[in-house]
């Protein structure tokens, strides 16, 4: 049987700007690394170092230079358009800025409408499935009706949780999920999608700076440093990259 | 130790369209000479509130009671005129983003010079050694050069060197900041810190510190207090905070501590508009009795600390 | 920082009391445009006695063809009004469609689009519409075309501009990763949080239109069979209002070109700056 993962296989990115003089700018080079479903992979590095490009690649909204993502074993960019709509789909990304991963004019319940009516739930049972959805990051239908900057941080990021929980993923990508709230939100965050993890075995990529963070959720750690994998084993061998120069 | 600063009683509350908020409620405390006392608690909490209190920055629709005694003067029974002269020369406040505070046209040591010119008068080329003096304080290894420099020849860290240096250009008495690591990463927290720890030894200054940052406060203050939903509920030495916290809130607020495992707490701060009755914390607290729900406790002292909680009544 | 935003307020405040001012004036002279042929004492072409000062019958006078100018003056508004709405219209919308394609899609599209907007931001717009006219036969509908075929690169470059801040922003990344199509990403994400600066725009565009419209009527390359304000004044300048002390006959119209687009300008940058005091709030 093949191994239900997604596979980043010698990944590089480079942006050429200017019309007239082609220069290039290499942000990732030859990275690799495996998100199995139930595990989880940190990531590690300064900022800047190509961990948000690397994200963005692989939910497909960058193509690599060079390299492949496969899904289950199949390289996203060689399959038929529809059919590579349909894998991404699998792979939901968390964003840091925890007001901004909503629409600032959207209603909470309009966020979740539209995303319940895009994968072709019943206008009947739309109401009931978002419930759902709502019940399993904790909250309930009290917020409906609010806007995004009218909740708190830490029910914003439940949110944009439940709206990605509705497509069914299979992996998520957390872009520094805690970094802006509360240290008692955090806590209780990181503890929420641990118990994610452990009920519908999403596969986590977390990325972070914060090395306590990384090493209490991860099964294994990847660190970035100037666009390449410096590191690359489980949490206890993991010291901080400063400590590697 | 004499104290600087004494806030007695001080309540804020907004009139807003969604009713009366309560931001802050007859919170005490003393900021001693020479020393730093860090503010720390939950978005929401008032503990900036309290900060732009001091610096007399609220908006209008805030109904301010109580005292803020600034060497022997009440800061809000103040003129415009004298208030306005504390902000300049006494006490000083530096905000989170360093990018957004510094003038991109303008040379760092003609910013930094800019106040003394002002309010001390002195000439120009008088002005511009003495700000190359404070960026030594600072750190910066090459002074006269980086005063020549501009903002974004500077990296996010140096800018906020700079800030911190005028900061204290004017000799205040008292330096406020307010969230001086929010937004940062890691790394530049950590440089951050150093930072602080610099601008300590240069200046006699007293510092408090706005943070939600545990580990912040932890490296940089002498007493902490910490503040939930408009109340402060503990003050103490930073070091027996941190060894063994008196409230149930702090003793949660630690265990949730990357150190200690991330344990998560019980439900959440209430909201401002939707404040429980009695101890604000009761409806988390796992020591909840009777008189809980049903009576603010006052704040009391127990073993030179002052925490405010009926089991220590 | 926080005694700024207090002082923005109360700026903004003043502004927002300001706007209704420029509201009220605005209703008044769509009311008149709306209006135009039930309120008007006489019909603009009517014909009465020549150059004849205000009086009881005529409150305004009349002109060299004996017409009421009141009436001419209320007419004049209709044609105005729509010629500065038709070409704000035109030129927002090429502007919303070139600024949110090049902002959206980037790359070579946007390349191309920013070529274009950048060449016709230099072309000197007043001449170039003063030949087209004089070449085309002058006609209202004609000059509404060439404003709003010129106008558009400012506030395509606006657009862009917004697109490019909130193309990378988290919400809609996600949007884009759940599976949403590109259209409906701009009209539901993108086209809603940036529609409270176009609006704006729109306003100030609506009134340099009409500025335009004026001067280009008043150098006399107008539509004839339609009396614009920029045409009574044409006309006025000809037969020499100005020599004989007419004033009833070329202030009027001047003065209506300066009250809308003072009273536009005044809603525009109400707006405007309402917006911005919005997001420093949050």
């Amino acid at each position: 049987m093949l191994p239900i993962s997604v596979i980043v296989d010698n990944i590089s990115k480079s942006y050429k700007y200017g019309i007239f003089t082609k220069n290039e700018d290499l942000i990732l080079s030859d990275v690799s690394l495996e998100i199995i479903k139930g595990k989880t992979v940190g990531l590690v590095g300064p900022s800047g170092v190509g961990k948000t490009t690397l994200a963005k690649i692989i939910i497909g909204l960058e193509r690599p230079t060079k390299g492949g993502i496969l899904v289950n074993n199949s390289n996203i960019w060689n399959m038929p358009k529809d059919e590579r709509l349909k894998t991404l789909r699998t792979i939901q990304m968390v964003f840091q800025d925890s007001q901004g991963s909503l629409n600032p004019k959207k209603t909470i319940e309009q966020s979740l409408y539209e995303t319940a009516k895009l994968i072709g739930i019943q206008k009947t049972d739309r109401k009931s499935f978002i419930l759902e959805h709502l019940e399993k990051v904790g909250l309930s239908s009290d917020i409906f009706c609010r806007y995004p900057h009218q909740i708190s941080g830490g029910q914003n990021q439940r949110v944009a949780l439940a709206r990605i929980l509705l497509v069914d993923p299979e992996y998520i990508l957390l872009d520094e999920p805690t970094s802006a709230l509360d240290i008692a939100v955090q806590a209780q965050i990181l503890a929420l999608l641990k118990n994610l993890q452990k009920e519908m075995k999403f596969g986590y990529l977390l990325i972070s700076h914060n090395t306590p963070l990384i090493k209490h959720m991860s099964d294994n750690i990847v660190a970035l440093k100037e666009g390449s994998v410096v590191f690359k084993g489980p949490p206890k061998k993991y010291c901080q990259i400063t400590t590697m120069e | 130790m004499g104290s600087i600063l004494e806030i007695r009683e001080l309540s804020i509350v907004f009139s807003t369209v969604i009713g009366n908020v309560y931001a802050v409620n007859k919170s005490s405390f003393n900021l001693n000479n020479n020393e730093t006392l860090a503010l720390v608690g939950e978005t929401g909490c008032g503990k900036s509130v309290i900060a732009n209190s001091i610096m007399r920055l609220l908006p209008q629709n805030a109904k301010v009671s109580g005292k803020i005694m600034y060497k022997g003067q009440d800061i809000l029974k103040m003129s415009e005129k004298e208030i306005e002269k504390i902000r300049q020369q006494e006490i000083s406040i530096v905000f989170q983003n360093p990018s957004m505070s510094l003038n991109p046209l303008q040379k760092i040591g003609d910013q930094i010079s800019e106040p003394l010119l002002i309010h001390k008068k002195m000439n120009k080329k008088d002005a511009f050694n003495k700000s190359i003096d404070l960026l030594r304080t600072m750190g910066f290894q090459n002074p006269s050069k980086t005063a020549k420099m501009y903002p974004h020849q500077l990296s996010g860290g140096m800018n906020q060197r700079v800030l911190l240096a005028i900061s204290m250009t004017l000799n205040p008495s008292i330096i406020i900041a307010d969230e001086p690591t929010k937004g940062l990463d890691n790394i530049l927290i950590t440089d951050m810190i150093e930072e602080f720890k610099t601008l300590k030894r240069a200046n006699e200054s007293s510092l408090l510190i706005i943070t939600h940052d545990l580990s912040v406060a932890r490296e940089l203050s002498d007493r902490i207090a910490i503040m939930y939903s408009g109340d402060i509920l503990e003050i103490s030495e930073t070091e027996s905070f941190f060894n063994n916290p008196l409230h149930p809130y702090s003793k949660i607020l630690l265990d949730s501590l990357p150190e200690r495992g991330f344990n998560p707490p019980k439900g959440t701060s209430p909201s401002m508009v939707n404040i429980p009755k009695g101890c604000k914390f009761h409806p988390r607290c796992p020591y909840v009795k009777k008189e809980c729900t049903e009576k603010v406790p006052s704040i009391t002292s127990h073993n030179g600390r002052q925490v405010r909680c009926y089991l220590f009544l | 920082m926080t005694h700024h935003i207090e002082e923005l307020k109360k700026f903004t405040i003043n502004k927002i009391n300001l706007s209704l001012i420029g509201i009220f004036i605005f209703s008044v002279f769509l009311f008149v445009a709306i209006s135009a042929d039930i309120i008007s004492p006489y019909g603009p072409w009517e014909r009465f006695e020549p150059y004849s000062s205000p009086s009881s019958d005529h409150l305004l006078g009349t002109n060299d063809m004996g017409n009421d100018i009141l009436s001419e003056l209320f007419h004049g508004t209709r044609v105005s009004l729509i010629v500065g709405f038709g070409a704000s219209i035109i030129a927002t919308a090429i502007g919303i469609l070139i600024g949110l394609s090049s902002g959206y899609y980037r790359g070579l599209v946007d390349e191309i689009l920013m070529a274009i907007t950048d060449i016709s931001l230099m072309i000197p717009r007043i001449p170039l519409i003063i030949i087209l006219a004089a070449l085309l036969r002058p006609s209202f509908v004609i000059i509404m075309l060439l404003i709003g075929l010129l106008w558009w690169p400012n506030i395509a470059r606006v657009v862009r501009s917004l697109t490019l801040q909130i193309r990378d922003s988290p919400f809609i990344l996600s949007s884009k990763s759940l599976g949403f199509r590109d259209r409906h990403i701009i009209f539901s994400d993108i086209i809603p949080n940036i529609i409270y600066i176009i609006i704006p725009k729109f306003m100030l565009t609506i009134a340099s239109a009409m500025i335009s419209e004026a001067s280009i009527s008043f150098l006399g390359l107008g539509d004839p069979t339609m009396k614009s304000w920029g045409m009574m004044l044409n006309f006025a300048f000809m037969k020499g209002a100005l020599i004989n002390e007419m004033w009833w006959w070329y202030l009027p119209p001047g003065l209506c070109i300066v009250g809308v687009v003072f009273s536009l300008m005044i809603i525009g940058f109400a707006l405007e700056e309402k917006d911005n005091t919005e997001e420093v709030d949050e």
